[in-house]
């Protein structure tokens, strides 16, 4: 069953077209890496499935719904929850009133929002840190506190941007680990890394994009040894 | 046009130049800090009060005591920088989300400060400042206007040439618009950001105060007299884009010029009413100002 | 079910912090509620009442700038628009004060869900600088409207029947009310948004909070608790003058919120009280009381964020590990 498809979804930025007529189909269950050089449209693509943007054309459907329209808070609330590639947490409130912030506001009751918290920050190794303000971590474990937020209600699909970045290898380890139990489980994601061996290590599918558009989507295998990404990495790097 | 609009335009004229003094130095603060100094109203009242005591309680000339003012306002604008703007920005990352606040209260709280103060320490009477020359009246064709206020303007435009001329070409001036631009870019390319501050605020407390002696004789030193054109330079620096100076050089003119219509045509006691009312509809539907183009979202 | 973890049961959840602010404060209070007993001079009873009204306005300003992050500079001007409202009702229409302050709180309200409506998008120095000409536009209108409000000559307004003892308990019982109501709101989720959006916008928003309602209701509800101050002291002054909407008021319920501590329960209630009467004690004695005021509030921006209330928490935290 397709749980997102994105059709023809384009974004300008005065000339710049920063997503170029995008299409893709999701089902239910899948784990899709999204690769591409700098600047290739991937945190734009994102921002606009999380309705931080709007698509200038195009059409997005979550499970058949279009919702190109909707407000962040309402596309939280349909089970959509994504990652920032620039960590946001609520740096003045706690870890657990980080959690919290989310559960209460996806319509948990105190006790089961309580609760799914603390097994959250045992199964991220939050903790010995869970007492502390959010603005006090690290950043790797700033990182691992928003997935948490996105996970204190499973959503329906899950968009990382960039989970790894700079992150010490044993919390991408934690972090790994995390994604895959969960995709194990049935859980829907778009994973935007630049990590590749992590992408192919996780993801089955792929897609890359470059100036904005789709270059290919494909498995990743195939899509790695695309000559056309390989082209578009190349030329990313020379620029 | 008639007499009476001639007269209404130089007049309404003359007063955007005083506003332009004040609103460059709020709007180069606004540019390197992203802040709005509500205590800018107070580097005018300080330099009110400088020329007005040098030149009455020493008998300093009125030609010398213009420059003290200038160095005063520059003095008072440099403490200010060094004790409370430098958290803004020296490398405490978790004020990022605090900053704002943490810039109205400090500044909100230095205002409140620096009027108190004057109140106890030299009193809440009202001191006219002396004149820079004695003719009453200079007629100009229609316009009637005093030989004071006539050199000051000729003064003003004079400062506020050289002021945006070194903006514009001097080495400092390129330095400070470079970090207006980007901060950290600039702090990478080895520009002094600290120091482009201090350099701000010396010439922001400066022109204010500068600002503030021209017009001591004809508006009176006292300890709130501040208040007044710190509002007009906010409602300034709003229409003229946040940060831009000829923004602001502008916006100071046609709001001089709008006062003065809309004083005689619209409403006398309103008059202070139109400014903000520009100033509300201006933030809540075209923030970036008359000029400026529209920023980057999120 | 797993149990949770033991290191971060040790974690002080918002509602934990928000009740021991409470109980804190209802000890304030309960301390002010004693203080006819020793101190029977009227002047010093009139002190406290309007340290109580300030302890209002410094609360609603608190729920709006401390815990929501929306730095407005209108607090005293909503106690104005509250104090004219019953003010005018009473003098045109012969409204009693009772049925007056219900509409000072209804309209201040309604006019501050339409600001806040308004400056949804703005923050930081935009915000700022949006308020601050709303509140000079609204005391220019007051000062000016000669025919109706008596510009700055002032409106009469009718007393209440009661002696300056009833006054007092009055104005605690409102205080307390509010205080109890401020307390359940923060205790409940909403306690939990506010201070997310406060801290995130963007990400709030991420998190399915529903940043436009809750905005614009800690605004509302913070209008309305500063006009329910307004309407009050217009009755038990007797006058209401376009001074009440001062940008000076406003400076001094911003001093006793960051003297007391932003964004804690107890700190700017008790603040209010401190300040307040001692700056009238301090001007018996030199007269320095807003000096040392401004001064304390730039200083503890700067080096005290978390206000006496912080300052009070690190104090018993190092008694207990001593
Ligand atoms: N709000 C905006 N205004 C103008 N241009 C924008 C905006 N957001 C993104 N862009 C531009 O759109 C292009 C795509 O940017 P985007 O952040 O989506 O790339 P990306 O693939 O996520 O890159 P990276 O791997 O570096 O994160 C870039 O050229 C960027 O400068
Ligand atoms: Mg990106």
């Amino acid at each position: 069953m397709t749980l997102l498809s994105v059709n023809g979804v384009t974004k300008r930025y005065g000339g710049l077209t920063a997503v170029d007529d995008v299409s893709f189909d999701i089902v239910a269950g899948e784990l899709v890496g999204l690769i591409g050089p700098n600047g290739s449209g991937k945190t734009t693509l994102l921002n606009i499935l999380s309705g931080l943007a709007t698509a200038d054309a195009g059409e997005i459907l979550l499970a058949d719904i279009p919702c190109q329209r909707l407000t962040p808070e309402q596309l939280a609330h349909r089970g959509v929850m994504r990652m920032f590639q620039l960590t946001r947490v609520f740096r003045r409130m706690n870890v657990i009133d980080n959690l919290l912030v989310a559960g209460r506001a996806l319509g948990l009751d105190h006790g089961e929002a309580l609760t799914r918290a603390h097994a959250l920050i045992s199964e991220l190794r939050l903790d010995a840190v869970a007492a502390l303000d959010a603005g006090q971590l690290s950043g790797g474990q700033m990182k691992l506190l928003e997935f948490g937020v996105c996970f204190m209600v499973p959503p329906r699909i899950a968009l990382l941007d960039e989970p790894f970045a700079a992150v010490h290898p044993t919390m991408k380890e934690i972090m790994g680990a995390f994604i895959r139990a969960r995709h194990a489980k049935g859980q829907t994601f778009i994973l935007v890394s630049h990590d590749m061996p992590v992408v192919v290590e996780l993801c089955p599918r792929a897609i890359c994009m470059n100036a904005g558009a789709v270059v290919i989507d494909a498995t990743t295998r195939e899509v790695l040894n695309d000559a056309r990404v390989i082209e578009a990495y190349l030329g990313g790097h020379a620029a | 046009m008639s007499a009476i609009n001639v007269d209404l335009a130089v007049n309404g004229f003359i007063t955007g130049l005083f506003y332009a003094l004040m609103a460059i130095g709020l709007s180069l603060i606004f540019g390197i800090l992203k802040i709005v100094n509500f205590a800018h109203g107070e580097f005018y009242m300080v330099g009110a009060y400088a020329y007005t005591l040098v030149a009455l309680a020493f008998g300093v000339p009125v030609w010398v005591a213009l420059p003290i003012a200038f160095l005063v306002g520059a003095l008072v604008g440099w403490a200010t920088e060094r004790t409370l703007m430098r958290p803004l920005y020296a490398g405490y990352t978790s004020w990022g989300l605090m900053r704002d606040e943490y810039a109205v209260i400090v500044t909100f709280g230095l205002s409140l400060f620096l009027i108190n103060l004057v109140d106890k320490v030299i009193g809440p009477y009202a001191y006219r400042g002396p004149p820079l020359v004695e003719t009453s009246r200079v007629v100009l064709g229609p316009v009637l206007i005093s030989g004071h206020r006539l050199l000051a303007a000729g003064i003003a435009i004079a400062v506020i040439l050289i002021t945006a001329a070194l903006i514009k070409w001097s080495f400092w001036g390129q330095q400070i618009r470079a970090v207006s631009q980007n901060r950290l870019g600039a702090s990478l390319a080895g520009i002094d950001t600290a120091k482009a501050s201090a350099i701000v605020f010396m010439l922001s407390g400066g022109l204010a105060a500068f600002a503030g002696a021209l017009l001591s004789p004809v508006i009176n030193a006292s300890p709130d007299v501040g208040i007044f054109p710190a509002v007009k330079s906010y409602i300034i620096v709003v229409l003229g884009g946040m940060g831009s100076v000829p923004g602001a050089i502008v916006a100071s003119l046609l709001l001089g010029v709008i006062e003065s219509f809309g004083a005689v045509y619209l409403s006398y006691q309103y008059r202070d009413a139109f400014g903000l009312i520009l100033l509300m509809l201006f933030l809540l539907f075209r923030p970036q100002g008359l000029f400026g183009e529209k920023g980057r979202e999120v | 079910m797993t149990q949770p973890a033991t290191p971060a049961a040790g974690a002080q959840l918002t509602t934990t912090k928000t009740t021991v602010e409470f109980r804190a404060a209802l000890v304030a209070m309960a301390i002010v509620a004693l203080i006819p007993l020793g101190v029977g001079n009227p002047y010093w009873l009139g002190v406290l009442i309007v340290s109580m009204y300030f302890a209002i306005l410094a609360g609603g300003w608190n729920l709006l700038a401390g815990y929501t992050g929306q730095f407005s500079l209108a607090p005293a001007t909503f106690a104005m628009i509250g104090a004219y409202t019953t003010g005018l009702l009473g003098t045109y229409y012969n409204v009693p004060p009772l049925l007056g302050i219900v509409a000072a709180v209804v309209v201040s309200g309604l006019v501050g869900l339409l600001l806040g409506r308004a400056v949804l998008r703005l923050v930081g120095p935009y915000l700022a600088l949006t308020t601050l000409s709303f509140a000079e536009i609204m005391r220019l209108v007051a000062s000016n409207t000669i025919d109706i409000t008596r510009g700055d000559l002032g409106l009469g307004v009718a007393g209440l029947p009661i002696g300056r003892l009833a006054w007092y308990y009055l104005f605690l019982a409102v205080l307390v009310v509010l205080l109890i109501l401020f307390y359940l709101l923060l205790r409940s989720k909403a306690g939990l948004f506010l201070q997310a959006i406060r801290d995130d916008e963007v990400a709030a928003r991420r998190a399915g909070v529903d940043v436009v309602f809750w905005k614009t209701a800690a605004f509302t509800l913070s209008a309305a608790a500063s006009g329910l101050a307004g309407a009050l002291y217009a009755h038990f002054a007797e006058l209401v003058t376009p001074e009440l909407g001062l940008i000076a008021q406003t400076g001094l319920i911003l001093s006793m919120a960051v003297i007391g501590g932003m964004g804690t329960l107890a700190g700017p209630l008790v603040a209010a009280f401190l300040v307040y009467v001692l700056s009238e004690w301090l001007r018996d004695v030199g007269g320095y009381q807003l000096v040392v005021f401004a001064a304390l509030v730039v200083i503890f921006a700067r080096f005290f964020r978390e206000g006496l209330w912080g300052l009070a928490k690190a104090a018993v935290r190092r008694w207990r590990q001593a």
